[in-house]
C-alpha cells in the first residue's frame, strides 16, 4: 500500500536526519569527512607572547551515567565535564616546548553494562582515536575493557576498585596499560577487620550486593577478618532492586556480633534500614563504597551510628592543615559544587576518583613534545604515569605508582568515619 | 485433553506431594541455619507484604489482558511513574501540613499515572489496534523503555524517598511483638489491597461500565454487537491498569527507595503473579501475587537470596504444567486441546 | 516441484549476494584502500565492532525468527541458551582446561588449537540436550503461557550462572578466554574474526531458509496457520515444534561461544531478561515471518543505538543514556505501529512500490500471524 511505503520513507528520512543530524551533513553512503588536519607544523617562534597552538589531544571518558551504578557514574561524569570546561577555559595544556595543546574530552555512557563498556571503548580507540582513556565506574565494565586496552596499547585509568583491573588474578602479572585510582576493598576490608577486632567482636555477618563490587567486598573482608581470627559466620547477597530482605532473618538467627555490608547506595541504604528494623541493636559496618550523600539521604536515621572506612573527601575540612591532600580536596569540593550548582550533598569520593585519573592523564599530556603521532603519545602517557606519579597527592590518597603497583595507595589513604547527626565524623582508632 | 497428569485424583496427589516435599525442604534448610518459628513467621509476613504489591500490579495485567489480549509490559512503568510522581509532588515546597501534602501526593501520583495510562492507550495501542497481539506487546515494551528514559531524564538516576504514611517520616513506626516486627506501612499496604479489591468487586458487579468491561472480556465480538465500544473499553482497561500499578507503586514507596528503573523487576513479578493466577482472574492474581511473595521470601531466607527467582520460577513452571488455568480458575486454557 | 527448485535457486542467489556484500565490507576493513575503512562509509558512526556484534546476534535471531515466525512459538528465554554456549566455551577453555580435564586427557589440552572448537561443539550438544529435555513439556504451553515458561527457563539458567560461585565466576564472570585459531592461523585481529562470525551467520541463514522452504517448512507454516488443521493433515506438530526449538537454541549456543571468544570475558549481565527481550525486539523489528529480516532487525537496533550514542553527545551537551533510551523507545513504538510486519517486509513493499508505483496492490491483511491464542 502507498501508506506503508510512505511510512517507510518517512522512517528512513527520520533515520537519515539523525545520522546526519549534527551540523555537518554527512551523507550516509559517501566518504566525505576528510581526516582531521594533523599536527600543524609550528611556525618559527618569533614573538614569544603569541601562543603556538599544537595538536588537539583527545581524552576518552566513560562512566555509568545510567543503570545500577549510576550513583557513582553521575558525579564522575560531572567531574569529567568540569575538567573539560576548565581545560577549555585554559585553552589546553602547555607542553615542555611551549606549544599549547587543546584537550578534547569525549564522554560516553556505559549503562553499567560490561558489553556496552566494551563497545564504547572500541569506539573511543578506533573511531575517536583518543590518546588515553579514563573510565569504568564499576568493576564489571572496567574488567570488560581491560583486554581491549592491552591489545590496543592505550593507557587506561579505571575508577573501579577491583584489583583484577590492574593485575591478572591468575598470573599476578601487572597489566602494562591499565591503572586505577580508587582505594581498594583490600584496604577497606583491613579497616573493617581492625575495627571489629578493636571492638572485641569475634563473629560477623556479611551482606553484599550481587555484582562485581559486592563480590570483591566479601572476598576482601573475609580475607582480612580471617587473618585476625574473626569468623564470617553468615554471608549472602542481595539485589539493589529488592524490596524485602529475608537475609536479615538469617543474620538474626546466626547470632553474629556485627553486620558488614558491602554495597553502594541506594542498595546499601536499603539493607542498612532493613537491618535496623530487624535487628535494632546490631552494629553495622559499611565499606568505602558508601561515601556519598545518597547513603545518608536514603538511609535517614538508620545511617546514624554506622561506621565505615572512607576516603578523606567527605571530611576534608576536619583534616589537620598539614595533611598533603587537604588543599586539593577543598579545591575539588569547591570547584565541583560551583560547576554543578549542587550543595555539599552532591559530593562523593567517586567524582574524586575520576578527578585523580583525569589529572594524571592531563599532567602526562602536558609532558608531551609537539610532533608525536598517536601511538607515540599513548606510549609516552603510559610511561609518564608509571614513572612520574610519585608522592602525588590526589583526592583518593597520596599516590606512588610503580611498575609493579599501578594504583600506588596504602592503607592510610582511607580514614575511618562514623555517621552522626546526618554527617560524617572522623572516627580514628584512638576513639574506638 | 492432553495433559501431563491425566486424572483429577492423580493431579491432586501430585500437588499435595509437591507441597509436602517443598515444606520438608524448607524446614530442613531452615533447620541447618538455626531458624525458629519466629524467623519463619517473619519471613512469611514480609513475603505477604511484598506479595501484596505484586498482587496490585498483577491486577493491572489481568484487566488489560482480559479486555485486549495484550500482555502489557508497560505495567512496570506505571508502577514507577506512580511512585515517582508522588515523590515529586511531596518534595514540592508547599505551605501545607505534611499529612495533607502526602495525601495529595498520593492522589497526584495515582491520578497522573491514570492519565498517562490513557494517553499510552490512545497514542500507541489505538493506532495499532488491528495488529497482531505480539506486535502490540512489543509496542508496550517500547512504551516501557520510553517511560524509563523519561523518568531518568526528569528525575535522574538518584533514589528518592517518600515518608511512611503513619509516621510521616523516613523512619516507619514498627510494631514489635515477641521478636516479630511489623512495619506500619505493611498495614497500609494490606488495607489498600483490601479497599482496591472491594472497589473492583463493586465496579465489575454493580456498575454498567464494569459490566460492559466484563462483557468485553468474555466475548469481544458479542459485546460489540450489543453496542459496547471495544475501543473505549480498551482505553478504560489501560487507565485502570495504570491506576492499579500506580497504587502499588505509591504504597510500596515508603518501604523502598523509588528510582527510575524500579519498574522492570516489579513489572516482571506482577506478570508472574498474574500468570500464576491464571492471567484472567482477579482473585487469582491476588492469590498468585501473595503466593509468589511468600515463596520468594521463604526460599531466599532458607537458601541464598540469589536463588529466590529460581524457586519462584520452578513453582511457576510446575503450576503452568499441572494447572495451566492458574491456581484459581475455571476452564483449561494454556495447554492446547 | 519446479517451483521448489526455483525457490532454492532464489535462496542461493540471495545468500550469495548477501555474502558478497559482507565480504566487501570485510575486505574494505582489512585492505583499507587509501586509508579508507569500514566506519568511514557511515561517517564514523557505525564501528566495525558493531558489525561483528550484529553478525553474532543475527545467528541467534534467525533461530528466534524460525521459532516465532514460522512455528508460532514465542520464546522469552533465548538469552539463557546464548549464555550456555558462552559459558561452556569460556569455562572449558580457561578454568576447566587448566584444572580437571588434563587428568582425563593428558597433554596440553586447552592450549591445542582444536580444543576451543571442540568446546563449541560441546556447547551445542549441551544446549540442544537441555532444550530437548525442557522443550517437551514447555512447548505444550501456548501463547503467553509459553512465553512465561521460556522466560522462566531463561531466567533459571541466568541465575544458575550468576550464583555459580567460583565455577562460573559469579558476577565477575570468566575472563581471559583465548582467541580461536586453526593450526597456527589465528582468527584475530578483528577483521579475521569478522569473517568467521559472518560465515557462521550466513550458513545459519542458508540452512534456515532451506528448512523453511522444505517439506518441514511447509509443516511449520501449517502450524503457524492453524495447529488443528496441520494436525488433521498429518503434520506431527509436537515433533516439528520441538525440532525447531532445539535448532534455535543450538544457533544461540554457537553465537554464545563465538561471543565468548570475541569478548574474552563472559559475565551474566547480557543474558538476563533484558537480553532476551532485546532479542525478541530485534526479531520483531526485522519481521517475524522472514529469515531475511534477522540481520536487518539486529542491525537497526545497533545502528539506532550507535547513531544516538555518536550524535547525541555532540547535539546535546552532557546527554547521557537517557536520551538514547527515550528515542529508542519512541522509534520502537513507531516502527511497530507503522510497520507491524517488520522492516524487511516494509522494505519489500517500498521496493515493489518504487518499481511500479502505479500498480494497485491487493489489500493484504495487516498481519499474517495467527490471532490471539484462545
Amino acid at each position: 500500500m502507498k501508506k506503508t511505503a510512505f511510512t517507510a520513507l518517512t522512517m528512513i528520512a527520520l533515520l537519515a536526519l539523525l545520522v546526519g543530524g549534527c551540523g555537518t551533513p554527512v551523507p550516509t553512503a559517501a566518504p566525505t569527512t576528510p581526516p582531521p588536519p594533523e599536527a600543524t607544523t609550528p611556525p618559527e617562534a618569533t614573538t614569544p607572547p603569541e601562543p603556538v597552538i599544537g595538536t588537539t589531544y583527545k581524552l576518552g571518558f566513560f562512566s555509568s551515567i545510567t543503570g545500577p551504578t549510576s550513583s557513582l557514574g553521575v558525579p564522575e561524569r560531572n567531574t569529567a565535564e568540569m575538567i573539560a570546561a576548565q581545560l577549555e577555559e585554559a585553552g589546553g595544556v602547555t607542553g615542555p616546548d611551549g606549544v599549547i595543546h587543546p584537550i578534547e574530552v569525549i564522554i560516553y555512557d556505559d549503562e553499567s553494562n560490561p558489553e556496552i563498556a566494551a563497545t564504547v571503548a572500541s569506539r573511543l580507540i578506533e573511531e575517536d582515536e583518543v590518546d588515553a582513556i579514563v573510565g569504568g565506574s564499576g568493576s564489571g565494565p572496567s574488567l570488560a575493557v581491560v583486554p581491549l586496552m592491552q591489545e590496543a596499547e592505550i593507557p587506561y585509568v579505571s575508577m573501579a576498585s577491583s584489583r583484577s583491573i590492574i593485575r591478572n588474578p591468575e598470573t599476578a602479572e601487572t597489566y602494562k596499560w591499565c591503572f586505577k585510582t580508587p582505594q581498594e576493598n583490600f584496604h577497606s576490608g583491613g579497616w573493617q577487620a581492625a575495627y571489629v577486632e578493636g571492638m572485641g567482636w569475634d563473629q560477623v555477618c556479611d551482606i553484599y550486593s550481587n555484582d562485581g563490587y559486592g563480590q570483591d567486598c566479601l572476598a576482601q573482608t573475609t580475607a582480612a577478618m580471617t587473618e585476625k581470627g574473626i569468623e564470617v559466620s553468615y554471608s549472602d547477597s542481595f539485589e539493589p532492586a529488592d524490596t524485602e530482605f529475608p537475609q536479615i532473618a538469617s543474620v538474626v538467627a546466626s547470632g553474629c556480633d556485627a553486620l558488614v555490608i558491602g554495597a553502594v547506595p541506594p542498595g546499601a541504604a536499603l539493607v542498612t534500614v532493613a537491618a535496623r528494623e530487624g535487628a535494632p541493636d546490631l552494629p553495622v559496618v559499611l565499606g568505602h563504597g558508601v561515601c556519598n550523600a545518597t547513603m545518608i539521604s536514603a538511609a535517614g536515621e538508620a545511617a546514624e551510628g554506622t561506621v565505615f572506612p572512607c576516603g578523606k573527601m567527605m571530611y576534608a575540612d576536619g583534616l589537620p592543615d598539614d595533611d598533603p591532600q587537604k588543599e586539593l580536596l577543598l579545591k575539588y569540593r569547591e570547584d565541583y559544587m560551583a560547576f554543578t550548582g549542587e550543595g555539599p550533598e552532591g559530593l562523593s569520593t567517586f567524582g574524586g576518583h575520576a578527578y585523580d585519573g583525569l589529572l594524571w592523564v592531563v599532567e602526562a599530556m602536558g609532558s608531551l613534545e609537539e610532533g608525536l603521532d598517536v601511538t607515540a603519545r599513548r606510549a609516552a602517557i603510559r610511561d609518564y604515569i608509571e614513572t612520574n606519579i610519585t608522592d602525588w597527592p590526589g583526592t583518593g590518597g597520596v599516590f606512588n605508582v610503580t611498575p609493579e603497583d599501578h594504583l600506588g595507595l596504602t592503607y592510610e589513604a582511607l580514614g575511618f568515619v562514623k555517621v552522626e547527626n546526618g554527617t560524617w565524623v572522623y572516627f580514628p582508632p584512638e576513639e574506638w | 485433553m492432553q495433559n501431563i497428569v491425566r486424572t483429577r485424583s492423580a493431579r491432586i496427589g501430585a500437588t499435595v506431594a509437591a507441597m509436602v516435599l517443598l515444606v520438608a525442604v524448607v524446614l530442613y534448610l531452615g533447620h541447618a541455619k538455626g531458624f525458629g518459628a519466629i524467623q519463619y513467621v517473619q519471613l512469611v509476613l514480609d513475603g505477604i507484604r511484598g506479595g501484596s504489591i505484586y498482587a496490585l500490579i498483577a491486577l493491572g495485567f489481568v484487566v488489560v489482558f482480559n479486555v485486549t489480549g495484550i500482555i502489557n509490559f508497560a505495567q512496570g512503568g506505571f508502577v514507577m511513574s506512580g511512585a515517582m510522581l508522588a515523590v515529586a509532588f511531596n518534595n514540592l515546597d508547599l505551605p501545607l501540613p505534611p499529612a495533607l501534602q502526602l495525601a495529595l501526593a498520593v492522589v497526584f501520583g495515582v491520578a497522573g499515572t491514570t492519565v498517562i495510562g490513557a494517553l499510552v492507550e490512545r497514542l500507541t495501542i489505538f493506532p495499532a489496534r488491528h495488529s497482531h497481539t505480539l506486535t502490540l506487546i512489543i509496542i508496550t515494551v517500547g512504551v516501557y523503555i520510553f517511560m524509563q528514559g523519561m523518568a531518568l531524564l526528569v528525575w535522574g538516576a538518584n533514589a528518592y524517598n517518600l515518608p511512611a504514611f503513619s509516621s510521616l517520616a523516613l523512619e516507619d513506626q514498627i510494631l514489635r511483638s515477641g521478636g516479630i516486627m511489623l512495619k506500619a506501612q505493611s498495614l497500609w499496604i494490606w488495607g489498600t489491597l483490601a479497599v482496591v479489591l472491594v472497589g473492583l468487586y463493586f465496579f465489575f458487579e454493580r456498575t454498567i461500565l464494569g459490566k460492559a468491561l466484563r462483557a468485553c472480556a468474555i466475548n469481544r465480538r458479542a459485546a460489540e454487537l450489543m453496542g459496547i465500544n471495544p475501543s473505549r473499553m480498551s482505553l478504560l482497561s489501560f487507565a485502570m491498569a495504570a491506576a492499579l500499578g500506580a497504587i502499588g507503586g505509591v504504597v510500596l514507596s515508603p518501604a523502598t527507595r523509588p528510582i527510575y528503573d524500579m519498574g522492570l523487576k516489579l513489572g516482571l513479578k506482577g506478570f508472574i503473579a498474574a500468570i500464576m493466577g491464571g492471567m484472567v482472574s482477579s482473585p487469582g492474581a491476588v492469590v498468585g501475587g501473595i503466593l509468589l511473595g511468600v515463596l520468594e521470601n521463604v526460599a531466599a531466607g532458607v537458601t541464598r537470596a540469589g536463588f529466590k527467582d529460581i524457586f519462584a520460577f520452578v513453582v511457576l513452571i510446575l503450576i503452568l504444567l499441572f494447572r495451566p488455568q492458574g491456581i484459581i480458575g475455571g476452564g483449561e486454557r494454556g495447554v492446547e486441546q | 516441484m519446479q517451483r521448489e527448485g526455483w525457490r532454492r535457486h532464489q535462496i542461493s542467489i540471495g545468500i550469495g549476494v548477501f555474502a558478497i556484500v559482507i565480504f566487501l565490507l570485510g575486505w574494505l576493513e582489512m585492505a583499507q584502500p587509501m586509508g579508507f575503512e569500514f566506519s568511514d562509509i557511515t561517517g564514523g558512526i557505525v564501528t566495525f565492532d558493531t558489525l561483528i556484534r550484529v553478525g553474532l546476534l543475527t545467528t541467534v535471531v534467525v533461530g528466534l525468527n524460525m521459532l516465532m515466525g514460522h512455528a508460532g512459538q514465542i520464546s522469552l528465554g533465548q538469552a539463557g541458551f546464548y549464555a550456555i554456549g558462552a559459558y561452556v566455551s569460556a569455562i572449558m577453555t580457561t578454568k576447566a582446561a587448566n584444572r580437571g580435564i588434563n587428568v582425563l586427557f593428558p597433554g596440553a589440552i586447552g592450549e591445542d588449537w582444536w580444543w576451543p572448537w571442540l568446546m563449541i561443539l560441546a556447547g551445542m550438544v549441551i544446549t540442544g540436550g537441555i532444550a530437548y529435555l525442557i522443550g517437551r513439556p514447555v512447548l505444550r504451553l501456548k501463547g503467553h503461557y509459553l512465553a512465561m515458561g521460556t522466560l522462566g527457563v531463561g531466567l533459571i539458567i541466568f541465575v544458575l550462572f550468576r550464583e555459580g560461585g567460583t565455577f562460573t565466576g559469579a558476577a565477575d564472570g570468566v575472563g581471559s578466554v583465548p582467541r580461536l585459531s586453526i593450526g597456527s592461523f589465528e582468527f584475530w585481529p578483528r577483521d579475521r574474526y569478522y569473517f568467521l562470525v559472518w560465515a557462521v551467520a550466513l550458513a545459519v541463514m542458508w540452512l534456515s531458509l532451506n528448512i523453511v522452504n522444505s517439506r518441514v517448512g511447509r509443516g511449520l507454516r501449517a502450524i503457524e496457520g492453524s495447529e488443528l488443521a496441520a494436525q488433521t493433515m498429518g503434520v506431527d506438530i509436537e515433533k516439528f515444534k520441538l525440532q525447531v526449538f532445539v535448532l534455535s537454541t543450538v544457533y544461540a549456543s554457537i553465537a554464545g561461544s563465538l561471543y565468548a571468544h570475541y569478548q574474552t570475558l563472559v559475565n551474566p549481565t547480557p543474558f538476563g531478561f533484558v537480553g532476551s527481550l532485546d532479542l525478541v525486539i530485534m526479531a520483531a523489528l526485522g519481521g517475524l515471518a522472514s529469515i531475511w529480516g534477522a540481520p536487518f532487525g539486529v542491525a537497526i537496533v545497533y545502528v539506532i543505538k550507535e547513531v544516538l550514542r555518536a550524535r547525541l553527545s555532540t547535539l546535546l551537551r552532557g546527554a547521557g543514556g537517557e536520551h538514547e533510551i527515550i528515542i529508542f523507545g519512541v522509534l520502537l513504538v513507531l516502527i511497530m505501529i507503522f510497520m507491524p510486519q517488520g522492516l524487511s517486509y516494509a522494505a519489500g513493499r517500498a521496493f515493489a512500490w518504487l518499481r511500479n508505483p502505479s500498480r494497485r496492490e491487493r489489500e493484504e491483511p495487516l498481519d499474517r500471524l495467527p490471532e490471539k491464542a484462545t
